[in-house]
């Protein structure tokens, strides 16, 4: 079972907890994953099977942003044996308050990308698209446009990308769906011009399944420190 | 978006009728006193009021003690002043109701401290009086097409084609001679320095507006008003190409971090894309931005980008197409209809795959004529590059071959060149292809010389010459994507 770590940043609720981010960012179209937030190990077992086999679950609150801290995220579980031991490991890796564990469908897929919002003084709201995955720092194929920008932009956002041809077919996946691509990076414009409140979102990643469809698996929504709750 | 020219901010500033000239004297060293030498020296026709407290005449020019004594109300104010005189010389300007200023004067937002407040000072004196004004700490506006040379460098070369503006004083004026070497010069020039109310966008505005400007260059530190930036290229690029060099980092970029992705998010991407979005066309130099805004002037731009690529010289040609595949234009092979249109003209050791390598010509004119004619109408392809030697030592001794000597020889070897440059120079006007010649010669070579005076695009070297070929590609696609997307990028 893989093990990914996740950090504490001590400040409160300066951020939306990731299903809290999923629901903001489904607001407006972009596609995430199937997931649910439980709070009891049994409903963890129901959530799991209504969602279908293999599973994800990680710890879900506004404290805990990206990184570090070992097991609060467990991936492909199986089976209900194995929702029940990984929701006992996740409740005692981490001290913060939880909003619940979230139980969420795996993507599967080998091709990864980011997106994100981010503010620049001089231009405002900036969207970002980049090519994921764990090498995404050495690879550093990223694209950016100033909010609020049409999806004939968003196409030619791809299209500045290096390892465009990932966006192709190849080894039996489908091409992406470049349209919802679009989509979603026009919608993280959108969200940055209507919400003055958020300082940041990042989509990482944003899974691209074997049949070319997208969905963000994990999200991060930050708030301006004025902003903060 | 789009004003007629008259309505832009810059207007007056750049096509002054009337000036007050602050700071000129009969103090040869000084700064104002040189800038008015510049405006005279290039035959400026309007009148020139200098207003100086003792002087009685100033280059032969009636001298003022207040603006307020002027007979005119001018159309602009030239401020060379110590800093301290700024705010109070511009406040009696307002009140004599001049709407425009070039303020050179530094010691303002850029020294910090005190020049912070000041130059607040004379942006609220402006706002006061509805005034605009470039600077301050600028080295000034040139407009060559009006005689009116606002900058401490003497401006000697031809009325040009490029509108430039620039967050540094000196890529306006030490570019003057820069220009010259391939025979262009600028339609404006204009130092924006602190922008403090004239910025980039209303220079924008302008050279898009300015009927002598047929591309517009930009030197970039910072972009202040950025969505606007973006808002006016796009409304400039769907009828004339902007090409710009940015150096440095925005404050903000610095600080740009996306979480996940801090390493990935450097100001120099974020401007790669705001660029791309604005329809603007970066450079990686001055020089090469020059070398963009020569093809793209002096060019009709293609339709495609498969080049056709004509040499007599294997490492010219072959250098020429590495660069042109590197830059992603298609070299395809040669269409047989073509192929037997060249048949004629092309020697058993030449070649017509794709650089087509002539080896030597049978009759010179094969090469600069004959040759390209074929190309120039080849369907298959939307652009060609040539390499061009034509030295006037080969030409003269071809003529001594012929039995010409002396001072004939020399004499014919020039009416040989200029008859073959305008026979060049001639065939290319007819085509609505781009083409460019690629050359280690410059105009010291009278060949060079005469095509390019004729309006024909030569860049000193083949790397030159394909990356700017690529550029005119570029500026099509960013123009097709911004047509079709709307001029608001919304």
């Amino acid at each position: 079972m893989q093990v990914k770590n996740k950090s504490v940043i001590g400040e409160s609720h300066h951020a939306l907890s990731e299903y809290r981010s999923k629901k903001l960012l489904a607001e407006y179209y972009i596609p995430v994953t199937e997931e649910l937030l439980v709070r009891h190990p049994a409903d963890a077992v129901s959530a799991a099977e209504k969602i279908g086999y293999p599973v994800a679950m990680k710890a879900c609150s506004p404290e805990l942003m990206h990184k570090t801290e070992a097991g609060c995220i467990e991936l492909g579980i199986t089976s209900d044996d194995g929702v029940l031991l990984a929701y006992k490991r996740i409740k005692s890796s981490v001290t913060v308050e939880l909003e619940g564990i979230l139980v969420q469908e795996m993507v599967p897929g080998i091709r990864e990308l980011i997106a994100g919002l981010n503010r620049e003084p001089q231009f405002g709201p900036c969207v970002m698209l980049g090519i994921g995955g764990v090498m995404t720092e050495i690879i550093n194929d990223t694209v950016f446009r100033v909010a609020p920008f049409d999806l004939v932009e968003a196409m030619d956002m791809m299209r500045e990308l290096r390892s465009q041809a990932m966006l192709s077919g190849f080894r039996g996946q489908l091409p992406v769906d470049l349209e919802t691509v679009c989509r979603c990076l026009v919608a993280l414009g959108d969200i940055g011009l209507e919400h003055p409140e958020i300082s940041e979102i990042d989509i990482n990643p944003l899974k691209v399944n074997q049949d070319g469809r997208v969905k963000a698996v994990d999200a991060l929504v930050v708030f301006s420190p004025e902003n903060r709750i | 978006m789009q004003k007629s020219i008259e309505h832009t901010a810059l207007y007056h500033i750049m096509n002054p009728e009337h000036i007050a000239m602050f700071g000129a004297s009969n103090r040869f060293a000084a700064m104002g006193t040189n800038l008015l030498s510049s405006i005279k020296a290039l035959g400026f026709k309007g009148d020139i009021y200098p207003v100086h407290p003792k002087e009685v005449q100033v280059m032969g020019l009636k001298t003022y003690a207040s603006v307020m004594d002027l007979p005119v109300v001018p159309d602009l104010a030239f401020i060379v002043l110590p800093t301290n005189l700024v705010p109070e010389i511009l406040e009696a300007c307002g009140k004599k109701g001049i709407k425009h200023a070039i303020i050179v004067s530094g010691g303002f937002k850029e020294v910090g401290g005190d020049g912070i407040a000041l130059e607040k000072k004379i942006c609220d004196i402006a706002d006061k009086y509805s005034m605009r004004f470039v600077g301050p700490n600028c080295i000034g506006v040139v407009n060559p097409h009006h005689r009116f040379n606002a900058t401490y460098f003497p401006y000697q070369q031809a009325s040009g084609f490029i509108g430039m503006a620039s967050q540094s004083g000196s890529f306006v004026t030490q570019m003057f001679d820069y220009l010259s070497n391939f025979g262009l010069g600028y339609s404006a020039g204009i130092s924006v320095g602190n922008e403090a109310n004239i910025d980039l966008v209303d220079c924008l505005e302008y050279l898009g507006a300015c009927p002598n400007t047929k591309v517009i260059s930009l030197y970039i530190e910072t972009i202040r008003r950025g969505r606007e930036f973006i808002d006016m290229a796009r409304s400039i690029v769907p009828h004339k190409p902007i090409v710009a060099y940015y150096v440095g980092g925005s404050e903000a970029g610095k600080k740009a971090t996306f979480s996940h992705t801090g390493a990935l998010s450097g100001p120099d991407k974020l401007y790669d894309g705001i660029f791309r979005q604005s329809g603007v066309i970066r450079a990686q130099s001055i020089e090469e931005m020059f070398d963009f805004c020569l093809c793209l002037g002096m060019c009709p731009k293609p339709e495609g980008n498969r080049v056709i690529i004509q040499t007599h010289s294997g490492g010219p040609g072959a250098v020429a197409a590495d660069v042109c595949c590197r830059e992603g234009l298609k070299l395809n092979p040669i269409s047989q209809n073509t192929r037997k249109k060249l048949a004629p003209y092309v020697p058993h050791t030449g070649s017509t795959n794709n650089p087509i390598d002539i080896t030597y010509s049978k009759n010179p004119m094969d090469y600069y004529v004959s040759i390209p004619k074929v190309l120039m109408e080849d369907e298959d392809s939307d652009a060609v590059l040539i390499y061009f030697l034509m030295p006037d030592h080969s030409v003269q001794r071809a003529m001594e071959g012929f039995g010409i000597t002396g001072e004939k020889a020399v004499e014919q070897t020039g009416v040989f060149i200029d008859d073959q440059s305008k026979t060049v120079a001639d065939l290319l006007k007819g085509f609505s292809k781009p083409f460019i010649g690629f050359s280690f010669y410059t105009r010291e070579n009278r060949f060079i010389k005469n095509l390019q005076d004729k309006g024909v695009a030569i860049l000193p070297s083949p790397v030159r010459a394909a990356k700017a070929m690529s550029a005119m590609v570029q500026y099509v696609n960013l123009r097709e994507k911004i047509t079709r997307g709307g001029k608001k990028a919304a």
